[in-house]
Parts: C-alpha cells; structure tokens; sequence
C-alpha cells in the first residue's frame, strides 16, 4: 500500500522549525548546501552535523526517521565512497594487484560522501517538518520576484497544488482499471519487454482519457468558482516572517561566518 | 455447479495502525441458475467481497471455490475457474481502450486464447445481448457513444468471456430510468438464456426485489441476512432497520395502506404486486 | 421582484465530432424567482446540464439571451459578478476539488475574489459550518466519503455567498447515504439561507422536493409546474424516459383499470383516495 503521498514525507508538529516560514527553511536549505562545500575541516564538518543533530531535536523528530531518510540513496554513497578510495593517487596505504588504496583516496571519499548525507539530511529535516502544501506556497512566494522575466510563479505553484490533490485519485483509478483489466484476463507479468509495454495500453489508455476528462471537469468547475490566473489573487495563508524566522536568519548568517572564518581564517 | 464462499475473511493492512477488517467469516453458495443481490452500505466489505470471487484477492482465512475448484491455488485450473467468472466493475465504460468497439469487446476472449472466428462469434453474441447492432456498431469508436451505449459495450467486454458465473457491482449506477431499464432488461435476457449465476451488487431495493430471488445482506464485515428477498422484507423488517437498510417503496406504501384501513395481504415487492394487492383488497376486477 | 435568472429564446448549437451542427438547446424562455427551487428534468442528452451551464456563464447562447440578475452572460464584463451571483456544484465531487486539504479548497473561489486574507478564514469555517463539514477543514479531500467530499464542494461555493446555486446532477455517483446529506443540504440552503436552487436531475425522488418542475427532451422545454402538475402526467414522463413517483404510477394504473381517482403523487393521497371511510 502505497503511503499518502499528500503528505510526503512530512511529520506533523508543532515545533518551532515547524513553525517557521517555509520560505525561511527553502532559503536556509540552500545556505547550508553552500555551507557544505565550503567546509574543510574536521571541525567545520562537525559543526554542520551538529546543526542538523540540533534542528533535528528542535523539531522533536525520531533519530530513526531522520537516519531512514537516507536509505533510497545509501548505494550511491557507498559507491562515491570506493570509488574515491581505489581510484584517488596519493600516498598508497594497501595493494593488491591493480587495486590501490591511498590515504588521499580514504579522506576524499569520506568527505564526499559525508556531504552528501548532509546534503540529504538537511532536506529531509525541510521535508519532514513542512506538509509540501506550505512547501508550494513558499516556493510561489519565492518565485514571485522572478516573475518579470517570465518565471511562472503562480501557474506552477497550481500546478503542484493540483498534482497534490489527485495524485491519489489517480493511484485508487490505477487499482481499478487494473484489476478490471485482469477479470479480462489480461497479463501484465509475462512477455519480452515490448510485449510487456504493450500488455500496459489497456491500463495506459484509460488512465490517460480518465485524466482528460477529470482535467476537463476540473477546469470548468475551477471557472465557476471564478479562477483567472493568478492575477488580483490572495492568499488564506499569507506567509509572514516572524521571530523564529529572524533567528533563524541571523544564526545561518553566523554559522555562515565561522565556516568561512575556519576556511580562509580572519580577512586581512 | 456453484461458487461456494467458504467463512472467508480478509483484513487490509494488516500490522499497521490502518489494519481495516474487510470480510469477517462470510459463508454462502451462488448456484448457476440463480440471480442473487448483494446488498450493503459504502464500507460494508461487499466489493471486497465481490474482489474474492474471481480470484483478484484471496481469502486470509477460509476458500472460495468455483465448481470445486479453490481460486487460491496456483494451477492451471485455478486459472480456468476464474476465467469462469466474469466481473463488471462500477462504471465499467472507464475501462475501454480500444479503438473499436469490436476490439474492446474481443480482449477478453484473445486473452482466453479463443481463436479468430471464435472470438468474431463471442462478439457478435455479446454485442446482441446488448442491443448494439454488430454492422453498425462493430467498427466505431466506442469513445464516440452515449454513456448508456459505452456502459453496454463494457458490459458485453465481459458477456463475450461467456462466464458461468456474473458478478456485477452497480450496473445501473449514474444512468437515467430509461438506460437503466435497458440495461436491466438486457440483464435478464443474457440470465435466462445462459443460466448463469448472477451477483447484483446493489443499493437500490428496486431492483434488487424486481430481479433477483434471493438476497445477501452485509453490514460491518458480516454476512448479515441471507434469504428470498420476500422472506426478508416481510419476516426481517426490524432487523434490515437495524442495519439502516431500506425496503422496496411498494412495500412501505402496502404497510400505510394497511394502516389507514385497506387489507392488502402478503408483502407486494414490486409495482405490479401492489396494484394487484390493492384490485384484491378492493373487490376490483384488474382488466 | 426581478427573476434571478432568465432567458428569452434561448438557443445552443455546436459542432461536433464528425463537424455537423448540433442544436442542444432550442428557444428556451424560463424565469426563475429569488428564493425559488426549481427541478429540472430529462434523461442523458436532453439538453439539461447545457442549459445549467448558461446560468453562471460557462457556456453563452448561440442566439437569445440568458440573464443573470438582469447582466447579460454573454457581455465579457457581467461575468465575474454572473460567477458570484450563480454557483455551480457539478455530478463528479471527485473533480471540482483543487487543493488537498478540505479549507484550502473552500477557500479558492474566495481567493480568487480578491478577498483580504484575513477575511477569508471566518467565511471559509462559516460555510463549513453550513454544509457540517467544520471538522474535516484540516483533512485530505481523498479520504472523505462521496457525500462529505460533495458537501465541501458545496462549500466552496457557499463561501463566495451566491444567491442562487445550480445543482447538476449532485447525487449521481452519491451511496443513499451520501445521497441523503446532499439533498437534506440542499433543501438547508433553500429554507434557511433562502438561496435559489436550480437542481438537474433524472431521479423523480429528488426532483419532487422542487417548488417547481421543468422537463426538458431534445434541447426543449416540454413540461412544466408543480411537482404535482407534473408528475401525475404518468405516460407523458414515462414518455420522455423518466419515471414517476409510485404513488403515481399505482393511481395511473387504477386510473387505466376504470377506477377515478383524484391526481395522486404521494402515499398520503393514495392512502387517503383508496381508504376514504377514515
């Protein structure tokens, strides 16, 4: 059974990061996404784990969830990691016929790989503390700026709502035309791959005109309620920074400041 | 020649906290011959049940089994049993895909592994039972057709398997009187001629006392009520009530009748019986 | 006082697959009254939900005219003011929900308006209220049962304040049960908050509960009047493939058999017509 992929992988709360705006947490996320390139150190990467560890108990998350977080991608980072030790030159540690191990490789490797749990355990701490509906309405608010030079704020902020609201119809449609295809004997586990991708067209084909016509139905049922783009429209829930967000701001600033600081040391 | 539903039970999710039951100890028999309605509310478990009798699920506790053969089994004669029961989904014209109406019809029966000329004879059938002339509609896209037209040809999909057994989740559903009528009357036909066992699911009492013999009635997981539909709304009113299930209006008008003093005798389930009720109860001669 | 709605000589005409002209709708001139609930009737493809789309605007005539609290439909201007005088709640709830939780939802057509975001919130838990669906606001739409998911699309157009809604076909793919909360809604609406009802449907059960019955065939109107007028016209609506309520239709049949009866649509009047001595 599939989960609600409304909620994505969010965990509801009410804790102070779940309480931020989320244009404060998408900002932040990719301030710490620089932060990680710019460490160099044992110490600059203990404190970008530090501030995970700490965002993580603020939010009053599972240590579990977080860690299963980064389980879809544990095959990459194990590959970045040997991949670093056996190919990297440098100070050979251990040989064996055409496969070499240096120390270079070792700290390359963990590095790299280390970035990039970080990488992943900083978005799941914006995903798991913010339903990605809020996620949607930060990104449009984000966006709106760009607006000028033709990035359509609005039309993908609806297009993401929208997508939210029938992903899971459209899964429950999936099941029944399925499962009405396969009272007509129909088989959608044997045959060569063409055969197989041809067996899917009783699925396809019904699933694609069901979309239509709910698109369809949609669209005028969206008219009646007097939609007209984005234009002259307001919001129930207008973002509004607050303290927390302010906060927020100042101690990415600061954390900022120390990685650099422990990067290039004080500017002369 | 029978599906025997053997105390089956069936649980959704089972170990998470959304662990739902769905069928709880359900037993009974649909004979070949015999036109049976299911009834209950959303929820009930009936399409859960209606899923087990064609094998799309199977049973954690207990057996379905189509002329003896349990559905669960991984043989080639599982396979056939199943093959014997045709099953027409809730708005079944969702489910065509091709481009004529000919080929909708004939997927089932290729996937039977019928050859050509049979499958052609299998359509042509299907496609009178219906009402759909074969030289006019057979080359049309069923896309093009009335919402009664495509829920028929979705229909004959699953006639032109040439099923023993029908089970049928809300045929009528979304139809105006006339389509529904059509429908129905197309039913009957298809039953008398083939003698097939029939499963209406059903929410409407009408049409579950005009066609069917026997009725199922099932509320929370549980077969509640099994029996002739007429035994059952003249012996089991207190109990249908308490499982919110409504009787046929010829029936509630026969009661009111009663009350205010006329003696319409037995229970009159269908439009016909009461006016046959009230000419009795009159002294009037039906001309 | 001015009709809510009204059309003079309306006419529909489309082309379709094969590029033939089509006619759906043919010289239609109703009048509907503020406050009034009004059926309209017909089977698949008489012409009833095209008409229904002329009321807010989503479709314009061909020729004659369809006016909406005296604005022309079909002046590009009237159209917002048109959408905000006539709501529409459509057959599929499942296709008329935009956003993924209940109070989003509702909140859309507001939103749309222009209203300032702190006055949207009390009229969003105000039209909750209205449909009893004030404590699903935080839910996902997808886990709503038919008819809960039909009352929040009520909602949504409650929450714009209209002063008519345009029901089609609300309980076709509704369980009696869902069926049940949608018409005791509706009737809510139309007694409490005396907001006009345009209600299409093919279900005589449904269709009695209007002040006022119109049957449609072929893009026309054929009949029209009380629930009474109507329905004790047996063969006529048999005729345009719809049926009648059983008390009706027992009384048509005496009636035929030679016995005179008074008009009859209800058990009560049946009782009363057939059991005179009490």
């Amino acid at each position: 059974m599939l989960t609600d992929i409304t909620l994505g992988q969010y965990y509801p709360g009410n804790s102070c990061i779940h309480r931020l705006d989320p244009r404060t947490k998408i900002l932040a996320v990719l301030f710490y996404m620089v932060m990680v390139f710019l460490a160099n150190s044992p110490l600059s990467y203990g404190i970008l784990i530090g501030f995970i560890v700490v965002g993580a108990a603020l939010a009053k998350l599972p240590a579990g969830l977080l860690l299963r977080s980064i389980k879809p991608l544990w095959i990459i980072i194990l590959l970045t990691m040997v991949i670093h030790f056996v190919t990297d030159p440098g100070k050979v540690l251990w040989q064996w016929k055409f496969l070499t191990i240096t120390k270079e490789g070792i700290v390359l490797g963990v590095k790299m790989s280390l970035r990039l749990v970080l990488l992943l355990l900083v978005s799941s701490l914006m995903t798991f503390t913010t339903s990605p509906i809020v996620l949607t309405d930060g990104i449009e608010s984000l966006l709106r700026p760009f607006k000028k030079i033709g990035v359509p704020a609005h039309e993908l902020a609806m297009m993401m709502t929208i997508a939210l609201r029938f992903i899971p119809t459209l899964l429950e449609e999936t099941d029944r035309i399925m499962k009405a295809q396969m009272s007509r004997g129909a088989d959608f586990s044997s045959g060569n791959i063409m055969k197989r991708a041809k067996n899917m067209l009783p699925i396809l084909i019904p699933l694609f005109i069901s979309s239509f016509r709910r698109a369809d139905e949609l669209a005028l049922a969206m008219e009646a309620r007097c939609y007209r783009g984005g234009e002259g429209r307001t919001r129930m829930h207008e973002l509004v920074y607050g303290k927390g967000d302010a906060l927020t701001g100042l101690v990415m600033l600061g954390l900022f400041a120390l990685l650099a600081f422990l990067r290039w040391g004080l500017p002369a | 020649m029978s599906i025997q539903v053997d105390h089956i039970s069936y649980t959704y999710m089972t170990h998470t906290s959304l662990e739902k039951k769905a069928l709880d100890d359900v037993a009974f028999t649909l004979e070949k011959g015999e036109f049976v309605a299911l009834i209950g509310h959303t929820g009930s478990g009936k399409s859960t049940l209606a899923e087990h009798l064609n094998g799309l699920l199977h049973p954690m506790a207990g057996k379905v089994l189509v002329d003896g053969v349990d559905l669960a089994a991984k043989t080639p004669e599982a396979k056939a049993a199943r093959n014997r029961v045709g099953m027409v989904f809730q708005y079944p014209e969702h489910q065509l895909f091709a481009e004529t109406i000919y080929e909708d019809i004939a997927f089932g029966p290729r996937n039977q592994g019928k050859t050509e000329p049979e499958v052609e004879e299998a359509v042509r059938s299907a496609m009178e039972f219906v009402d759909l002339e074969f030289d006019n509609f057979a080359q049309r896209s069923p896309f093009q057709l009335s919402g009664g037209q495509m829920r028929r040809v979705a229909i004959a999909g699953v006639v032109a398997m040439e099923p023993d057994y029908l089970i049928m989740d809300e045929p009528s559903a979304g139809l105006d009187p006339i389509s529904r009528d059509s429908i129905f009357g197309q039913l009957r036909k298809i039953f008398e001629k083939r003698k097939m066992g029939v499963l209406l699911i059903t929410h409407s009492m009408e049409e579950a006392a005009q066609y069917a013999s026997r009725l199922l009635v099932m509320s929370d997981s549980r077969l509640q009520l099994d029996g002739p539909a007429r035994e059952l709304f003249t012996h089991e009113r207190e109990k249908l009530e308490a499982l919110s299930v409504d009787v046929p209006e010829s029936v509630k008008l026969a009661e009111e009748l009663r009350q205010q003093g006329l003696p319409i005798e037995g229970t009159p389930i269908t439009k016909a019986e009461l006016i046959r009720a009230i000419d009795k109860a009159k002294g009037w001669k039906a001309c | 006082m001015e009709p809510i709605i009204e059309t003079k000589n309306l006419t529909h005409t489309y082309v379709d697959g094969q590029n033939q002209e089509m006619t759906a709708l043919q010289g239609i001139d109703l009048s509907i009254a503020p406050g009034e609930f009004v059926a309209i009737i017909g089977t698949n493809g008489s012409g009833k939900s095209t008409l229904a789309r002329h009321f807010n605007g989503l479709l314009t005539p061909t020729s004659g005219h369809c006016l909406v609290g005296g604005l022309d439909t079909a002046i590009e201007e009237n159209l917002w003011t048109v959408r905000q005088t006539v709501g529409m709640v459509f057959q599929n709830p499942d296709n008329q929900i935009v956003a993924a939780i209940v109070e989003e939802d509702v909140a859309f057509g507001l939103e749309n308006i222009g209203v300032p975001g702190p006055e949207i919130r009390p009229r969003v838990e105000k039209a909750l209220a209205a449909v009893d669906m004030l404590d699903y606001a935080k839910r996902a739409p997808h886990r709503l049962s038919g008819g809960q998911k039909q009352r929040v699309a009520i909602a949504g157009v409650l929450a714009l304040e209209p002063r008519c809604i345009v029901f089609d076909e609300p309980t076709a793919m509704l369980d009696p049960r869902g069926r049940k909360e949608i018409v005791s809604t509706v009737l809510k609406l139309n007694k409490e908050k005396h907001i006009t009802i345009v209600y299409i449907t093919h279900k005589m059960e449904e269709a009695i509960l209007a002040d006022r019955i119109i049957a449609m065939e072929k893009g026309r109107i054929v009949l029209e009047g009380t629930p009474k007028e109507v329905f004790t016209q047996v063969d006529r609506i048999r005729g345009l493939g719809l049926e009648c309520p059983l008390a009706a239709e027992v009384a048509n049949a005496l009636d035929k058999q030679g016995h005179q009866l008074p008009p009859i649509i209800t058990h009560k009047e049946l009782c009363e017509a057939l059991c005179p001595s009490k």
